[in-house]
């Protein structure tokens, strides 16, 4: 806290109206109405309501789709992010040593931190086209049949990529301004100490490091969890059918192409909690960051 | 930027205080691209034809967006006159207790000659309630129907197959020796499972296909669409048959590269055919299985209805009426059937495609409407099942995960059987 | 790996490098991080010369032969289409009304939450009241549930309220995320209490300080985070596709979902107006971050502190 605050009766009021108006119409608002509706079946023209208890819950869970929608939703998480932080790494760690051109490489590695996740959706889609897509032709170059749209793991493979494709500038500027933060002090004495450059990066830049891979991974795990909604749509095109999906398109595709309500309620919930459980881990990182700085 | 809108409001309050004489309604639909433009015509020769009436159709985006759009304005009390929603929407329109006008009451009520049955047979009951009143104005009807590359067959030395029976012992693997793909589908729950179900007069769904009071089941684990399935299964491994996801044009586009010899699709896709195929392709009727039925009955309509909504000045419910009048009169049909290759919805507007030689110069256009001519049976007027949506998604994860080999297909239909009862069960609830 | 010649090349490089000695020890690996790099280029960069290559096409060449490397030439044409052309009955949309509403939502989006979340950071750090640590914990609930989670329940909200199809309907929701509020807060707590001290004993005010001293402090830390906001807002997706049923109010990027239900429907998709759009969509904040590259990447890099 600051030692010197103004005291005021009515300005912090007034300074703050304009946030706690927006939370409260349009945050404390929807999530009450979430939580409420997810306890009822809803008739969509006219809202009429049927309780039904943890109904809605149950029906959720239970069904293998969900449980496949879960499941698969963990696995690209996991790929996602574990992939584009090691690519994104990669490319720092050689960015941050290269002398010459090092403006412009960091120039055209950014760029795609600037493409809309839809935008990625539909360049992927057309690469991995069964049809005219040049990187299924690739593949079968090396002898796999990618059929993205037939079969269930192809097209979590290209959903995969394209995703990570598109995460990989984001990790990719916050290692090498992880690793331009390291004074050189250190890493001269790093390179008297330890002539090999592997061990080195390991045992020295790596531990370094690690607050800022850590807080990217949580930045990781909610763009895999919420921002790949926008590829995830383009790449199903509109048909879910038995491509994978993440619990996100799930709650979208039964509450809007669905118009079930109170299930896709229920769904928002269940996600919920998820990112709260997320949140509480995100929080004592930031509070002992704090208590560091 | 506000007062860009401001003045654009301004203008627009200006242009409709001028023509404060004529009656608005509006017409949401989810027709893009040519067939936006159609829509767009029709309107257009509809406010040209008279001075009573202007009607402006809005683009809403797919089936699944206008459906939403509606609702969300309906709860707002700013629905439109007309809303075009699909087939696997009616259940959730016409559950809606009071959110619709049935348009045979709009039409008598209004002083529009009506009559059930100047409508051709596989369209009649389509979007009708149990008591055989017409609720929804079919719109943009189509059927699926086999289209077939003339070369390809003429190559392999076989004609397109009558039967299911005659596809795997004759046609496929002449096909197949030729070099082809023999054959591919566009759309699994529309083609070869709802239209199975009618191509072979089996029962879809318990009360009356869905049409009944109580809550529908649905009879889909019956042998012989399972059987059928297992044998495009077997089809597919043997390369007798392509699948190429849930997707439409993933699997029309091999058709029209010349890989697949014959594709089953949509009667309306013969336009975009025309554009797209540069070869000589000709349609015939979907086969069916002998093994099931020695009679095959007409299959079923897909597309979309019109549906007055209810909320309107009577004013604006006779401007709906006149609309509908004009609509379904025999030259708009023939317009429409012509621009888009959906099937004209009444026996007149068929005669009039006849008398001008529409299918002398295209025969292939009147597959699907002689196809939907066909005697029909106890279940072939249509169904009607809640949550379709979801339903028709559980079928084309389930049937991906046959063709897939993650499923046998013994798994798959019970999982979709349940799965969907499931869903009626709950989509019951919503009505209270 | 140790190959002489290596360590022989990069001798000229050595010297010209001298202030770094350490470094230029191991110049060899460049070779190895040069090839990473590019590698890493072509990775990135090479799925966008293809769509902007293969946009330059007709797209029945495209529907046949797929996507393309080589110059169609039908640049100007495609890119005049997707700009001009009038869509729908009212005839009112085409490329450039999207681009303005995708402004309008980039700088709607970014200018409301640093205005939102400036004022609401500085009444939590610099004021003493009853209800700030309520305040504060309201504020910060908002970080644990993205508009994603809630989206149909805050369609209906919206809905009622009459904002669908509404620029205020459509920016205002985004904004109840707190995520500039906390970043707002983690700098003026950085500011030092020396400053208000001097201000005080000038005699100046809370509102004269902030504007005073505080908002001309915050210069960089405002235009950092108005690029990444900026970029986040006009690269929206789900939201407005729920929000905006009039076409008249279509964003670029929600363009794009439109021109992909011809891909799904029967006709020869217009693959070329799709990417030509996707290009149009990506130049924007694109350039905005490769011209405001420092500032963006410090603004980025600030919001983990």
């Amino acid at each position: 806290m600051k030692k010197s605050v103004f005291t005021n009766p009515t300005l912090p009021y007034l300074l703050l109206f304009p946030q706690m108006a927006i939370i409260a119409v349009f945050f404390l608002w929807p999530a009450a109405e979430a939580i409420w509706s997810s306890f009822f079946i809803l008739d969509p023209f006219f809202g009429n309501a049927t309780f039904v208890g943890f109904e809605n819950y149950t029906d959720a869970v239970t069904r293998s789709d969900y449980q496949r929608t879960a499941i698969f939703t963990f696995w690209f998480t996991f790929f996602v992010a574990f992939l584009s932080l090691a690519i994104g790494l990669m490319l720092a760690v050689s960015a941050d040593r290269v002398l010459r051109g090092k403006s412009a490489y960091k120039t055209l590695l950014m760029w795609v931190y600037a493409i809309a996740p839809p935008v990625a959706g539909l360049i992927g889609i057309m690469l991995f086209d069964q049809h005219i897509g040049p990187l299924v032709k690739f593949a079968a170059f090396f002898g796999w049949e990618l059929q993205v749209g037939v079969s269930y793991f192809d097209t979590a493979f290209a959903m995969t990529t394209v995703a990570t494709w598109k995460q990989i500038p984001y990790n990719f500027i916050f290692f090498l301004s992880g690793l331009q933060s390291i004074p050189s002090s250190v890493k001269e004495a790093a390179a008297i100490d330890c002539r090999s450059e592997m061990r080195r990066f390991w045992t020295i830049t790596f531990p370094l490091l690690a607050p800022t891979s850590f807080f990217l991974l949580i930045l990781n795990i909610t763009y895999a969890f919420f921002e790949t909604f926008g590829v995830i749509d383009l790449m199903v095109k509109g048909e879910p059918g038995n491509n994978p999906v993440t619990l996100v398109y799930k709650v979208f595709q039964d509450g809007f192409r669905g118009l079930d309500v109170g299930g896709s309620a229920a769904q928002s919930v269940i996600l919920m909690i998820c990112v709260l459980a997320l949140t509480v881990v995100q929080f004592r990182l930031i509070e002992r960051r704090v208590h560091y700085g | 930027m506000f007062r860009k809108t401001l003045l654009a409001a301004a203008g627009a309050a200006f242009v409709a205080g001028s023509a404060s004489a004529q009656t608005e309604i509006t017409w949401w639909h989810a027709m893009g691209g040519a067939l936006g433009e159609a829509v767009n015509e029709i309107a257009k020769r509809f406010n040209e034809s008279q001075s009573d009436y202007v009607i402006t159709p809005v683009y809403k985006g797919n089936y699944e967006e206008t459906l939403t759009a509606t609702i969300a304005a309906f709860r707002a009390g700013e629905q439109p006159n007309i809303v075009q929603v699909f087939e696997a929407g009616a259940a959730t329109l016409m559950g809606a207790d009071g959110a619709v006008v049935p348009v045979e009451d709009l039409l008598k009520a209004n002083d529009v000659p009506f009559d059930i049955n100047d409508y051709i047979s596989g369209v009649r009951y389509f979007y009708a309630d149990d008591s055989g009143k017409m609720v929804g104005m079919p719109f943009n009807s189509s059927t699926p129907i086999l289209y077939y590359n003339v070369e390809a067959l003429e190559q392999a030395g076989v004609t397109p197959p009558k039967t299911w029976e005659e596809f795997a012992e004759v046609t496929a693997p002449a096909l197949k020796e030729a070099g082809y793909v023999p054959a591919a589908q566009s759309h699994l729950p529309w083609i070869f499972t709802e239209n199975f179900f009618s191509r072979h007069n089996l029962q879809f769904a318990t009360e009356n296909n869905g049409y009944g009071e109580g809550t529908p089941e649905i009879l889909i684990n019956n042998d012989a669409i399972k059987a059928h399935f297992t044998a495009v299964k077997d089809w597919v491994d043997a390369g007798l048959f392509g699948y190429y996801g849930a997707g439409w044009s993933d699997n029309q586009a091999p058709f029209e590269n010349q890989e697949v010899a014959m594709w089953m699709g949509s009667s309306a896709s013969f336009g975009g055919l025309k554009q797209s195929a540069d070869f000589d392709f000709s349609a015939t009727y979907l086969p069916y299985w002998e093994a099931v039925t020695s009679e095959p009955t007409n299959t079923f309509i897909g597309g979309a209805a019109l549906w007055a909504l209810t909320g309107h000045e009577s004013d604006e419910e006779k401007a709906t009426a006149e609309f509908f009048n004009f609509l379904s009169s025999p030259e708009m049909q023939f317009f429409w059937h012509q621009e888009t290759g959906y099937v004209p919805i009444t026996t007149a507007a068929y005669d009039l495609a006849k008398s001008e030689g529409w299918y002398e110069e295209t025969p292939q256009a009147e597959i699907g409407i002689q196809q939907l001519s066909l005697p029909g049976g106890d279940w072939t007027k249509g169904y009607r099942l809640g949550f379709y949506v979801q339903i028709r998604d559980v079928m084309n994860r389930e049937y991906g995960r046959i063709m897939a080999g993650e499923a046998t297909v013994d798994e798959a239909f019970e999982v979709i059987e349940r799965e969907s009862n499931q869903l009626l069960e709950r989509f019951a609830k919503t009505s209270g | 790996m140790t190959t002489q010649e290596i360590d022989l090349s990069t001798a000229a490089d050595r010297t010209a490098t001298a202030e770094k000695p350490r470094r230029s020890t191991f110049g060899r690996v460049r070779y190895y991080d040069h090839a990473v790099l590019l590698f890493g280029v072509f990775l990135m960069m090479a799925p966008l010369f293809v769509a902007f290559m293969t946009s330059t096409y007709q797209p029945e060449v495209i529907h046949r032969h797929g996507m393309q490397v080589g110059w169609g030439g039908n640049f100007q044409e495609t890119y005049w289409t997707v700009l001009t052309k009038k869509g729908g009955f009212s005839e009112e949309v085409t490329g450039l009304l999207m681009t303005q509403n995708s402004l309008i939502l980039g700088l709607g989006f970014a200018i409301g939450k640093i205005v939102v979340s400036m004022l609401a950071a500085y009444a939590i750090v610099y004021f003493r009241f009853p209800l700030a640590t309520f305040c504060f914990w309201v504020i910060f609930s908002t970080l644990l549930l993205p508009l994603e989670v809630r989206i149909l329940p805050s369609y209906e909200v919206v809905q009622s309220l009459g904002m669908l199809n509404t620029y205020t309907g459509l920016i205002l929701p985004l904004i109840a995320s707190a995520t500039g509020t906390f970043f707002f807060r983690q700098f003026f707590k950085s500011v030092p209490d020396e400053l208000v001290e001097a201000a005080r004993i000038d005699g100046a005010g809370p509102v004269q300080f902030f504007w005073d001293i505080l908002v001309p402090l915050s210069r960089t830390m405002m235009a950092a985070i108005f690029i990444i906001m900026f970029v986040v807002g006009w690269n929206q997706y789900l939201w407005p596709t729920l929000m905006t049923t009039e076409e008249t109010l279509y964003t670029l990027v929600r363009g794009i979902r439109q021109v992909m239900q011809t891909y799904i429907g029967s006709n020869i998709p217009d693959y070329n107006e799709a990417l030509a759009m996707a290009v149009l969509a990506m130049l924007p904040p694109a350039l905005v971050i490769i011209i405001f590259q420092r500032m963006f990447i410090k603004g980025l890099v600030e919001q983990e502190k």
